[in-house]
């Protein structure tokens, strides 16, 4: 068995090394394909939406009323219900992060595009680092810095020798754990994705090119290959609903007085 | 908190169940990570094997106070 394997020339399975882009112009590192994907993004989503609302009407037209389910879908699943009576001010940054994520992770499954943005670390960091100073500021505006830091450090109600036990997991809670869960739940999940629509196309590429018996599977490589196409679009966009929905949880968490 | 309707007060309700789910988990996580972090550290500074488990177990027990503490005394 050993040495049939090692006389084959082997199947090279997708690893972490395909997700390093080379830069497209030259060396310039800052011209890799998630990048313009993340630009192309954004210009996706201002066009849609700007178009979608320029010329609003009583009667909307299918594209307004595409845009305002969008919107509207983020202001009061995410928003209202979510944070509340001060919900207003949070739904244009929600907003922004629900329509820019979506949009990244669909490209994951776009032909040509075909590349989930999110699925390199990096931008889920910045999204979480943001989503992050969004919230402490809020609570420290809603409460006063000292209260907050208070409220972290010391629920209430306890005797103050288990202060040391509590106080380290609640900071790390605050300061470390929720953004860092926030973006590597957004990572792992496009990068699991797009490794496994990898496996299962280049996988099916290979069959295709071995013996006549191997010819005859690769259908059914390619067959799992799209439901799972279709299974990641659902992740795609539950990934994006839930890293806004978590942000908007935060949110209403420092708005929320301890009782 | 002062609600209107029943029905506010219900949704506003199963909204901080929902809410509380997600931060369980974040406190389950940063309880094990903290304790059994400092556990593994006197490990390596002793050359001893048990202190992360002892941290482990500090740190699941903590942090399950702690949920119980922020959430379940009402």
């Amino acid at each position: 068995m050993g040495a049939y394997l090692a006389s084959e020339d082997g199947f090279k399975p997708p690893s972490a090394a395909d997700f390093n882009l080379p830069p497209i112009f030259g060396d310039n590192p800052f011209t890799t394909k998630p990048i313009f994907l993340a630009f192309l993004s954004v210009i996706l989503v201002s066009v849609f939406f700007i178009s979608a609302s320029r010329k609003a009407l009583v009667v909307p037209s299918k594209l307004q009323f595409a845009g305002e389910s969008v919107y509207s879908f983020v202001r009061n699943e995410l928003g209202r219900d979510v944070i509340g009576h001060e919900f207003m001010r949070f739904v244009p940054y929600l907003f922004t992060l629900f329509t820019f994520i979506l949009t990244n992770n669909i490209f994951g499954i776009v032909p040509f595009l075909q590349f989930p943005t999110m699925s390199r670390v990096s931008f889920p960091y910045v999204l979480a680092i943001i989503t992050f100073v969004v919230f402490h500021y809020a609570a420290i505006r809603h409460k006063g810095l000292f209260p907050y830091i208070k409220e972290i450090m010391f629920p209430p109600g306890v005797p103050k020798a288990v202060y040391v036990i509590l106080t380290p997991i609640e900071v790390a809670t605050y300061l470390i754990v929720r953004p860092v869960t926030l973006s590597l739940r957004l990572f792992a999940n496009m990068f699991a994705g797009h490794l496994l629509l990898l496996v299962f196309f280049l996988g099916g590429d290979y069959l295709l090119q071995g013996a006549i018996g191997l010819k005859l599977v690769a259908p059914f490589a390619f067959g799992f290959g799209i439901v799972l196409t279709f299974f990641e679009f659902m992740v795609q966009c539950l990934q994006a609903y839930l890293f806004t929905l978590l942000t908007a949880m935060f949110i209403a968490g420092a708005l929320a007085d301890e009782h | 908190m002062n609600r209107n309707t029943p029905n506010d007060d219900d949704r506003n309700n199963s909204q901080n169940e929902a809410n509380a789910l997600w931060s369980i988990v974040g406190y389950l996580i940063s309880g094990l990570l903290i304790w059994g972090g400092i556990g593994w550290g006197i490990d390596q500074w002793l050359n001893t094997t048990y202190f992360i488990l002892v941290g482990l177990l500090l740190g699941a027990g903590a942090s399950i106070y702690l949920v119980w503490l922020r959430f379940g005394r009402d």
